[in-house]
């Protein structure tokens, strides 16, 4: 039973919504479906993986408390260093020669004198199109061990041994590299081309015009008007780089060896392959504090960067 | 009230609706989903079983059951039944269970019915006592599930390669010539002199082989951890060792390309491998007329097989449990060996006239299933733990790394073990 007063409360309460407050509850209401989902689907997720790094659980059993335990076990594990070492140097060799590839790629498909630019465009751009899965199934024919493997017999011509890419402590990082670059080169030139073709083509004539050389535009013209985008691509790798997961799981075929093992794959062994849950979500925080790190190094290195430029101006 | 308002709450409805609807799943009887009271027997099975056409017969003769049968692949198969029990609802009134994935499921007992409950004491004594054991808990009072089929491992072998070692090709000849580990180790001697070939596809088998043979495993029946101190798995490690030493251990992991190709060609001499083998080399080798089967030294392991078990939260316990009886009865699992080659669990089967007459034109005419069931009565009654896979996982990169990167076997076998005791400490 609700009392006289307090329908009347209710009321008065309902009639007190203006206009404009009425306005905004529909607003919010509008915009609610990604708030529930992400709630549902991202917040709850990254709430419970904190919960959980606390606890022991195998996923069907009792959760029992742990302490920091977690933490101590993966922080003892020379395996896991070695997966941070891992993702580190795959995260190296995958992003910075991808990276000049895509300028000098970039800078090729702006150039005047090329033809059939739109299928190169297209061409390049294909790799990123591709499954992951696709990409690391290929790769591991390439990247075989045996002495019919692609590289292997490429190289058995100048008389070098087969090499075992699987259990190579550096076979194995090039071979993921790899994959990482193929996949992402295109990507990168797309934007590097993107950001090339917004710089205005008075700069180039006027530079054309005082004689400077085409080395000269592309590194007092192209280069710095291109930083924005540099940074963006490297922002991107870094991150892409850390959360390397698909390529090592699919190129060890499910047997994580440390010669390949990344972060992710690491917690994914722990996780799904083990079911130890407490230490994978002990993990997955070490990661995001590292993520953290290199986003907030990033970040200031922005805007080192963005000062610098503005100051010459 | 506001147009925008109402409208705005009708999108806020329906995204709660949505977001409820993963509780209302089993409620909602749909099919494939929970166990709810619609009254049909939901089921999930993998790979290909041909329990849809026996399901169909059941259903005849039993107009008032109703069976739904949902096919997944294995991996998606068992992580989906893992998200159901764990988040307890959700769950088909049938599961089955591959034998080397049930060790995750012992901790959770309570979601699934004990079969003797429901009658399964009576049907016991129809299955081997090996398979029956892996089935249930450790103290043997809980039954999770009946046993469908079995892998029970054997010696293929290619006739041409054997052969030109000097080794008889007739499988009961050759059988009686390699006999024990000692003369395989021999025989594998005399393979790499005569043809330069490896006896075996790959470290993982032949190590497996012998293995499957010990009484213990990796952990006994309280869960501790007893594989450092296992003499038997040691010596199986320093056989395959010994092996690798003399160059008669190839390099062509499981399931590669260079895997099938090499059992086309004859790379090796011989496959350790489960019944269920048999349709791999059928497919990888279709032309090879080379491959024949016999028993293994000293014995035989298993490989592969499933269990079917009954969820808690089903309403139907006593009706799903008529039907699976029924479904590995001697008579079905006859049924199943000749519709999909699935090799039974029930010893009766092996009386019955179909299974003696059976012959196989691709294996040289023989009777492989014979052969099979000489080795199913073999298999050892090991306990295995839930931590089994990543206790094989590390010998297996211990034993990759003396094959192929040339590491010191004791030292490789010390990392191994430590890293298994580091990563134990998470359980």
């Amino acid at each position: 039973m609700v009392s006289n007063s307090e329908k009347y409360t209710e009321k008065k309460a309902r009639r007190s919504l203006s206009e404009e407050k009425r306005h905004s509850i529909a607003g919010y209401l509008f915009v609610s479906p990604f708030f529930i989902l992400f709630a549902i689907f991202g917040l709850f997720p990254m709430l419970f993986s904190f919960y959980l790094a606390f606890f022991k659980w195998n996923g069907l059993g009792e959760m029992t408390y742990n302490g920091i335990n977690n933490f101590t076990i993966i922080f003892n594990d020379p395996i896991f260093w070695k997966s941070i070492y891992n993702t580190v140097i795959i995260g190296l060799l995958g992003t910075v020669p991808q990276l000049i590839v895509a300028f000098l790629l970039a800078y090729a498909l702006n150039s005047q004198v090329l033809r059939f630019k739109n299928t190169f465009r297209v061409a390049i751009f294909m790799p990123y199109v591709t499954s992951i899965v696709a990409v690391a199934i290929l790769f591991s024919i390439i990247f075989n061990n045996q002495s019919f493997g692609l590289v292997n017999s490429f190289l058995g011509i100048f008389g070098v041994e087969p090499i075992v890419f699987t259990q190579s402590e550096w076979g194995a990082k090039i071979a993921i590299a790899a994959m990482i670059f193929w996949r992402w080169v295109g990507y990168n030139t797309i934007i590097y081309l993107a950001g090339m073709q917004s710089i205005s083509n008075d700069l180039y004539e006027a530079a054309k015009i005082d004689g400077a050389t085409l080395t000269q535009q592309l590194r007092y013209i192209t280069l710095p008007m291109l930083k924005p985008f540099v940074l963006f691509t490297v922002f991107m790798g870094t991150i892409g780089s850390l959360q390397i997961f698909t390529e090592p799981l699919i190129f060890f075929g499910g047997n994580l060896r440390e010669e390949g093992i990344t972060v992710v794959a690491y917690l994914y062994r722990d996780a799904f392959e083990n079911n130890f849950f407490g230490t994978a979500s002990a993990v997955a925080i070490v990661l995001f504090v590292i993520i953290m790190v290199f986003s907030v190094i990033n970040l200031l290195v922005t805007n080192r960067l963005g000062r610098g430029k503005a100051r010459k101006a | 009230m506001n147009k925008v308002l109402k409208a705005g709450l009708v999108a806020g409805g329906v995204m709660a609706i949505l977001a409820g609807c993963s509780s209302d799943e089993g409620e909602s009887g749909t099919a494939g989903s929970s166990g709810g009271d619609s009254g049909v027997i939901d089921m999930w099975v993998f790979g290909t079983t041909g329990y849809e056409k026996l399901a169909e017969a059941y259903m005849e003769e039993n107009p008032d059951v109703e069976i739904n049968i949902q096919t997944t692949e294995m991996g998606d198969h068992h992580n989906n039944l893992f998200t159901a029990l764990s988040a307890g609802q959700g769950a088909p009134d049938i599961a089955m269970i591959e034998v080397g994935e049930i060790e995750r499921y012992r901790e959770a007992q309570d979601r699934f019915v004990n079969l003797y409950d429901l009658g399964a004491g009576d049907v016991q004594g129809n299955y081997l006592d090996w398979v029956w054991n892996v089935g249930g808990s450790a103290d043997g009072e809980f039954q999770f599930g009946l046993p469908t089929d079995i892998g029970p491992t054997a010696m293929y072998y290619r006739t041409d390669v054997v052969s030109e070692a000097g080794y008889p090709t007739d499988p009961a000849e050759l059988a009686a010539e390699v006999d024990t580990w000692d003369k395989y180790a021999t025989f594998a001697k005399d393979i790499a002199e005569a043809t330069g070939k490896p006896v075996v596809d790959n470290a993982e088998l032949i190590f497996n082989a012998k293995r499957d043979q010990a009484s213990e495993h990796y952990f006994n029946r309280d869960n501790e951890l007893i594989v450092e101190e296992n003499a038997e798995i040691r010596e199986a490690y320093d056989y395959t060792v010994d092996l690798i030493n003399a160059d008669a251990v190839g390099n062509m992991p499981l399931w590669t390309p260079e895997w099938g190709q090499g059992m086309a060609e004859g790379s090796y001499a011989t496959l350790l491998g489960p019944a269920w083998m048999q349709g791999v080399v059928k497919g990888n080798a279709p032309d090879a007329t080379e491959w024949m089967i016999t028993t293994m030294p000293e014995g035989a392991g298993n490989w592969g097989g499933s269990y079917l078990t009954i969820s808690e939260e089903s309403e139907q316990q006593e009706e799903a449990y008529a039907f699976i009886e029924w479904l590995v009865s001697p008579e079905n699992q006859l049924e199943s060996f000749k519709d999909m080659g699935l090799f039974p669990s029930t010893p009766e089967t092996y009386a019955a006239e179909e299974f003696n007459n059976y012959s196989d034109e691709y294996f040289g005419g023989i009777n492989t299933a014979a052969v099979f069931a000489e080795a199913a009565e073999q298999v050892n009654d090991v306990y295995k733990g839930r931590n089994y896979l990543l206790v094989q996982g590390e010998i297996m990169t211990a034993l990759n790394n003396v094959l192929s990167s040339g590491g010191d076997p004791d030292q490789e076998w010390e990392d191994a073990m430590e890293r298994i005791k580091q990563r134990l400490e998470r359980e």
